[in-house]
Parts: structure tokens; sequence; C-alpha cells
């Protein structure tokens, strides 16, 4: 009797550690909703949201961790319009990657949502943006200073690394840039602005705090 | 170097040309570049960190304007050789393909087409964007200089 406690007793383990094993290697730990649109964007597999959900409007920016006008407005443009608008509650941001530009680009792409594992995707966001040199693949965004990069935050060195070498997120990544092309989105930053009604605005470029201005407040 | 441009501006269809090509040019390379959008609303603006560029950009487009309608004077009122014309054309299209973001629609468009060989030109452009650009300008300067010591030299010999 006790034999037979003792059997079952391990392959009640043995499945247990199985099905926690093949959970974790083939399901993303983040709070995917496959449902989430906004206007007719699918940005289910884009960026957590930045600011508040119910916001009004939304901002969905088409951007390569790469391109440098997407640099120039990160570093010109969205401050303003993040206090502004964003952390004001009339709006929020959701980045997909439109990651063309070089063969590093999908891979810093990808690199984000491994963060985001950790709850710091905004901040790896951020990072890569603040770290961005001119050259397009001169190791600035490759697999290792991605690593370096996540070292740099503090996260969980072993579940990043899993994550980057596994290539977790990479389908993620190619469904968003398939997202982008399906939208027309032919350069980076392309935005589409989503207001209430579910009006869209899309233009191209990294363009000024006053066009988003405009736009946002006639949607108001 | 004046008495040339005289000699050559002074006929109002080169004079309208080199405007042509200077507001074309400098308009279409600002658009390229980002420092003009026309859609959703026409902005211009120059971004902090950038004014190098852009001051490159209105160097390229003046030279262009002047040594462009110079050369084609050349051809067609001094009957003369088509091989300076090779200086200013190449000086005008390198300069003006260095401006031509990766980021941008024109990249995006040969980046789909080419794949690979594609991005790794576009990188090229983009990374070295600012030398390529100085580079065009001193080709076009040197042709500006070779085609002002011709003209004076072919007008003095063939004066009309």
């Amino acid at each position: 009797m006790k034999k037979k406690g003792v059997i079952i007793g391990a392959i009640v383990a043995i499945i247990t550690i199985g099905l926690i094993a093949t959970y974790s290697s083939s399901t993303e730990t983040v709070n995917l909703d496959m449902g989430r649109t906004h206007g007719d964007v699918s940005t289910a597999m884009g960026s957590p949201i930045l600011g508040d959900p119910s916001a009004p409007i939304t901002i969905v920016e088409f951007g390569d961790f790469q391109c440098h006008a997407c640099y120039n407005w990160f570093h010109t443009h969205k401050p303003a319009i993040y206090e502004d608008y964003i952390a004001t509650g009339k709006a929020n941001l959701v980045f997909v990657d439109l990651a063309f530009l070089g063969r590093d680009s999908p891979i810093a792409s990808q690199a984000a949502y491994c963060a985001e594992d950790q709850e710091r995707y905004w901040d790896y966001h951020d990072l890569l943006y603040n770290s961005q040199e001119p050259k397009i693949d001169n190791g600035w965004a490759n697999s290792e200073s991605l690593k370096n990069f996540a070292f740099s935050l503090g996260l969980d060195m072993d579940l990043f690394e899993s994550c980057l070498d596994s290539g977790k997120y990479s389908k993620r990544v190619q469904y968003n840039v398939s997202e982008a092309k399906k939208h027309n989105a032919r350069a980076t930053p392309t935005f589409i602005i989503v207001g209430p009604d579910d009006q869209q605005e899309q233009f191209q470029g990294g363009q000024p705090y006053s066009t988003f201005k405009k736009i946002m407040d006639n949607m108001i | 170097m004046v008495e040339t441009l005289k000699i050559v501006f002074s006929n109002f269809q080169y004079s309208i040309l080199a405007i042509g090509i200077f507001v074309s040019m400098l308009i279409g390379l600002l658009i390229l570049s980002e420092f003009i959008f026309i859609e959703p609303y026409f902005i211009a603006h120059i971004p902090q960190g950038t004014e190098f560029g852009f001051s490159l950009i209105v160097i390229l487009s003046g030279l262009s304007a002047l040594v462009l309608p110079m050369n084609i004077y050349r051809i067609n009122i001094l009957k003369n050789s088509k091989g300076k014309m090779g200086g200013s054309v190449f000086g005008s299209f390198i300069g003006a393909a260095a401006g031509a973001c990766s980021c941008g629609p024109v990249g995006f468009a040969i980046i789909s087409t080419f794949g690979s060989v594609g991005a790794t030109s576009m990188a090229f452009l983009t990374n070295y964007e600012i030398p390529i650009r100085i580079a065009a300008i001193g080709l076009l300067a040197l042709t500006y200089y070779a085609t002002v010591k011709s003209l004076k030299v072919e007008c003095k010999l063939k004066p009309r």
C-alpha cells in the first residue's frame, strides 16, 4: 500500500514538473489581451499601454529602435506630448514594432518584450532610445548589448537571457511588422491617432508637438 | 569668376533653371530629411542637433543650382564636351541620396524591394549621411571651379 502511494506520488510529481516546464517555455507570461484593438489597428501584440488605458485618445506609434527619426521624436517632441496628454489622462500610447531597418532591429524589439516579462517594458524601451547610436547595425543593439542594457536595469538575467536567446517573441514582432504594413506604414515613425469615436488620423514622420496637439484637440 | 557668372545667368533661361533646381532640390531634400512635413498639416521645423545637416542641404542645393546650369550652358552655347556635366550631376545625385533617411518611405521601399542588399546600402547612406554630403559638396565645388575656369578660357577663345 505504502509502495503504491510512493508510485502515485512520483507520477503526480513528474506530471506537475512536466506541466510547469512546458508552460514556462511556450507561454508568454504577460497579460496579452488578444482582442485588444485601437480603431482598426490590432495592438494585441504591441507594447503595454503607456498611460491611462481608458484615456479617450490612443496614439499608436509604429517604430524601430534603430530609427534616427524615432530617436529625434522621442527626445524632442514626446516629452511634451507625455506631459500634456498622457500624464493628464487625455491620451495613451502604444508602441507597435515596424522593425525593418537592420538585422538588430527585430532583436531589439524582442528584447523589449523580454523586459515586459519582468514588467519593465517602458524602462527598457526608453533605455534603448537613450542609448541609440547614429550607426545602424554597428553593434549597439546586438544581443550582447541588449543583455547589458537588461543588466543595467537590474533585470533577472537568467530569465532575460533565456527569453532573448530562445527567440520567444520573434513571432510577436513579426505580427507587429505585418500589422504595420497592413496599415500602410511605410516609414518610421508612423502614427495613428485614434479618437474617442474611433475616428483615426494617420501620418508619417517624427512630427512636432504642434501636429499632435492640433489633431488631439480636435478629437477631444 | 563674377564675370563668368554674369555671362551665364544674364540669360533669363539659366536664371530660371537655377532657381528651379535650387527650390525643387531644397524642398525635396528637406521633405526627405523630415525638416518639412506636408501631411496632415504643412509644418517646417529644425529639431535641436540637426542644424548642421540643415546647413549642408542648403549649401548642396545652392551649389547644384549654380553648377548644373553652368554646365548646361557650356554644352548648349559653346557646344563643348559633356565631361564636366558628369561631375555636377554625380555630386548632386550623391548629395541628394545621402539625405534619403532610411527611416523614410524611400528607405522602406528600397529595403522592402531589395531585401538585405537594400538594407545594407540604405544603412550605409544613413550612417555616413554627413560625410557623404560633405564629399558631394566638395565634388560640386571642384566642378564649379573647373567650370568657371574653362568658361573663362573658352569665352575668350570663342567670344560671342
